[in-house]
């Protein structure tokens, strides 16, 4: 008989999905489903909007990262109308997306992934949530509370909200950090680059405890989508990057991304599936997130990320397929987002008030606009008349980058399950908290 | 013991539970007090494990997120059925939010161009999914077309405070102890009683402990140290007051809104509506103890009279708006002589944006968020609603600015100067406009 496992609803996610395994008379998976039963139709809406008011829609399509749905569609509208910004706003947008990245990396290493290890994975559902973690390391749940604070708050000195920011503007930002407020988020980096750190630890101690499920769960060859500036990693700028199952790095400038990225709408998601054109569907099937953009980049850009990330290649090579280290790419992104906010606020760029050009003119045609999300690449096409009316747009965002790639892995993991016995026998920890 | 409490997400963007986290530290105070027996975000249980409860079991239901699926609509249902009170939480649960915009098209273009049309389809592949999917409804509508709501907290996303607030008053916690005196005892201007000058002052019935600032200015007492143990001998006088309110003057509304946010922890700025009578729910089905559950008789009668009042008149409850929030001058030294585009020029800190040529929702959208787009130079796009509904949002903010603000044009050149009315007056409430668009 034909076995249906169902999860409904999946938990600890964004957004709205149920997970689907179907298995045959003698246990073989027959399909994988990862079911995304929402979306709001943003493609079609804007039409008919100003340009410049998208901006300020789209942060509502996901208040986890609303800052890269404010900033992204701003450079996309700079980009059709030729509109340069300062250096100023360009410094302070880095700063406001590395503010973000900061505070939802935390929230996911703390809130969404480690229940799962520091509980150990048959914890009881009651009790596998961060509200516990927080109740049974309190030391580590007051870090964790006080890094993601940090972001927020600086994102909401910066943005004006640090849920559905406001501040960008197509030609620049409309305010510069006041200097006081600076001063005072300066007062704190020491601690926060301490607490990174930390938090880097922990995760290293999970990877050791957790080395038989990182080694050897999930590890499934696909492509991979990221961002990277002349091969660094960059979340605010620069061209898209595909890295091949084999290593191979492809560069396509965002407003070629028809040429690379492809979309494939399956019967069973809202949510559409993404891959890499030239090779086509399912085959170039590619995931985004943490552990793609390690693999995209040549190297981070700070020292201290850097080094992080040379020490997770020793380990799993260059360019890794282990779903597990996804936990791993993101505390080294973590790091890097903290060096660079440490930098910014030492640059007398983001107090200066010269963060607007004044001469913005609209013009009819399209631009594209990208940035990399804390879950993964972001990019917005945007079409415009003479009068600045938005005639179309077309959005690719980090649940379409990722869902293909999840149920590929998912597939093999569920393969590995309910086939191999594989978990069977591997090896867990005792878990942290019991 | 620990209250039950439920949080839905319907179609949305999780940020009001990302505001409701960003309390942070600030969270931990109440959350020994909440018993989550479901929350997708955060908490593993899962759909059958609500299902299985007892209707009505479980005593708060937050829902976040408007209506766009068929699967929305049946968990708002399921909400109700098992939940005492609902609270729409957040401007996509009150009103449907930027997304009710798809409203202006069939749900069939919506679907063509998502599903059909994008540029990136790339390989054949196309149409509506269908396999397990919960389907679209017709029209994106906020929770209350669907079921009854009890409270609305309103924003997008609802400011942090604000949220823990409404919580703690559903808990019946109070923010400061109360202490035995009422603030009449101390007041700095006992001798010229602001009762006998006819201002509504709280005094009588709130905590002493302050620093008397608002009275050593000459400004009534707003209740913000909390209710006294016992009450002051003019609070006679104040009972006598609070029944003729239909009558009192805009200060003293303004004081009122106020006692009722600080006094009893009633996030009415935070944009808590007093749609439903919350008090007699809670103390109808509740093992928690409103706040007036301890309070000297007169106390609580002079604040469930208030309450009452405010549910009878909700037009009440719409004095405030963001210009009463906000720090700008209006009257000032700059005219609307065009209707400016936001990517024009930069606006100075000073003047009324409004007055500098903006469209700015601020006197038209409810109170609540303390005009946080202003303080960054933007113009307020109006998420926390209209503070009036049932009418042309268009041509009531053009009345209003024309009326108050330093503007040199016509009403009809003013409208025709704006190209998308909708995007621009009816970015967050659109769905919620009667009779549809
Ligand atoms: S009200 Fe705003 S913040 Fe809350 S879910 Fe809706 S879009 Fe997100
Ligand atoms: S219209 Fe806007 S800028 Fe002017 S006072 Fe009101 S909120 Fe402030
Ligand atoms: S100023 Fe207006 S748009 Fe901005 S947060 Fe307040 S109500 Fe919302
Ligand atoms: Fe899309």
């Amino acid at each position: 008989m034909v076995k249906v496992i169902e999860v409904e609803p999946v938990t600890r996610l964004e957004g709205h999905g149920g997970l689907r395994v179907v298995l045959d008379d003698d246990g073989k998976v027959q399909d994988v489903q990862f079911n995304i039963t929402s979306t709001r139709f943003f493609e079609k809406f804007l039409e008919g909007r100003y340009c410049e008011h998208i901006p300020r829609i789209t942060p509502r399509i996901c208040g986890i990262c609303p800052i890269p749905h404010h900033l992204t569609p701003t450079k996309a509208v700079e980009d059709a109308w030729g509109v340069k910004i300062p250096p100023a706003a360009y410094k302070l947008r880095q700063l406001l997306q590395n503010a973000k990245q900061y505070s939802s990396h935390t929230l996911h290493f703390y809130a969404l992934a480690a229940p799962d290890f520091l509980l150990g994975p048959f914890a009881d559902p009651a009790l596998r949530n961060v509200v516990h973690v927080i109740n049974k390391m309190p030391d580590v749940g007051k870090m964790a509370l006080k890094m993601m604070d940090f972001g927020q708050k600086l994102c909401a000195a910066i943005g004006g909200k640090s849920v559905h920011p406001i501040s960008a503007i197509v030609g620049g930002m409309k305010k510069p950090l006041d200097e006081d407020v600076r001063d005072k988020f300066l007062k704190q980096i020491e601690d926060q680059v301490e607490w990174a750190k930390k938090t880097v630890d922990i995760g290293l101690k999970v990877v050791e405890d957790y080395w038989d499920v990182v080694a050897n769960v999930g590890v499934v060859p696909t492509y991979y989508v990221g961002m990277t500036k002349n091969g660094i990693h960059d979340i605010y700028d620069g061209d898209i990057r595909i890295v091949s199952p084999d290593g191979e790095k492809f560069d396509y400038p965002p407003q070629k991304y028809l040429d690379a990225l492809g979309e494939h709408i399956p019967e069973h998601s809202y949510a559409t599936h993404m891959y890499y054109k030239p090779a086509g569907y399912p085959e170039g099937i590619y995931r985004a997130n943490t552990l793609a953009m390690t693999n995209c980049a040549d190297k981070m850009a700070t020292p201290l990320a850097d080094e992080a990330l040379q020490a997770m290649r020793a380990k799993i090579g260059n360019i890794s397929h282990h779903t597990f280290a996804y936990h791993w790419a993101r505390l080294i992104e973590l790091v890097e987002s903290i060096e660079v906010i440490a930098t910014l606020l030492q640059d007398d760029d983001v107090v200066n008030t010269d963060c607007k050009t004044l001469d913005v003119q609209p013009r009819e045609g399209d631009g594209v606009g990208i940035t990399e999300a804390p879950r993964g690449l972001l990019l917005y096409h945007i079409w415009s008349d003479a009068e600045g009316i938005c005639k179309k747009a077309n959005l690719l965002v980090a649940t379409n980058h990722n869902i293909a790639g999840i149920e590929k892995t998912l597939m093999h993991v569920a393969k590995q399950v309910f086939e191999d016995k594989a978990l069977e026998g591997l090896k867990l920890p005792d878990p942290w908290i019991k | 013991m620990a209250v039950k409490v439920a949080f839905m997400q319907l179609s949305d963007c999780w940020g009001c539970h990302q505001s409701l986290l960003n309390n942070h530290l600030g969270l931990l105070p109440v959350l020994p007090a909440l018993e989550i027996v479901y929350w997708p975000a955060v908490v593993d249980f899962k759909h059958d494990s609500l299902k299985a409860r007892e209707n009505g079991s479980v005593l708060v239901g937050f829902i976040e997120g408007s209506i766009r699926t068929n699967e929305d609509y049946e968990n708002v249902k399921l909400m109700r059925d098992k939940c005492a009170l609902i609270i729409a939480f957040g401007s996509c649960s009150c009103y449907g939010n930027v997304h009710g915009l798809a409203n202006q098209w069939n749900k069939d273009d919506l679907v063509r161009r998502k599903f059909s049309e994008v540029e990136s389809i790339a390989d054949g592949s196309g149409g509506e999914p269908t396999e397990h999917t919960p389907g679209f409804r017709d029209k994106i509508v906020p929770v209350d077309e669907v079921v009854n709501v009890d409270a609305y907290i309103a924003g997008c996303p609802p400011k942090p405070e604000g949220i823990v607030s409404a919580i703690a008053f559903l808990l019946g916690q109070k923010p400061f102890p109360m202490n035995d005196l009422a603030f009449c005892n101390d007041c700095s201007i006992k001798d010229n009683c602001l009762l006998d000058t006819g201002k509504l002052c709280f005094g009588p019935i709130t905590s002493i402990g302050c620093s008397l600032k608002c009275t050593s200015n000459g400004n009534p007492c707003v209740g913000c140290f909390g209710p006294a143990k016992t009450v002051d001998s003019r609070a006679e006088k104040l009972i006598g007051m609070t029944k003729s309110l239909a009558s009192i003057s805009s200060g003293d509304k303004k004081n009122l809104y106020e006692f009722l946010t600080l006094f009893l922890n009633i996030p009415l700025m935070a944009g808590f509506d007093l749609a439903g009578d919350i008090l007699k729910q809670v103390k109808k089905y509740g093992s928690p103890s409103t706040p007036l559950a301890n309070l000297p008789p007169t106390t609580e009668e002079i604040a469930g009279g208030l309450m009452a009042f405010l549910r009878d008149n909700p037009d009440f409850t719409e004095i405030s708006n963001v210009c009463d929030t906000c720090p700008r001058i209006i009257g000032s030294k700059s005219t609307m002589t065009r209707v400016k585009r936001d990517y024009e020029g930069l606006p100075n800190m000073e003047d009324c944006l409004i007055e500098q040529g903006y469209i700015c929702m601020g006197p038209v959208t409810k109170a609540g968020c303390g005009g946080l787009c202003i303080t960054v130079n933007t113009p307020c796009s109006g998420c926390y609603g209209q503070t009036k509904w049932g009418v042309n949002q268009a041509e009531r903010f053009a009345d209003t600015v024309l009326k108050q603000f330093n503007v040199s044009l016509s009403k009809d050149d003013l409208l025709a100067q704006v190209k998308d009315p909708i995007g621009t007056f009816e970015k967050f409430t659109l769905a919620s406009r009667k009779g549809g668009v």
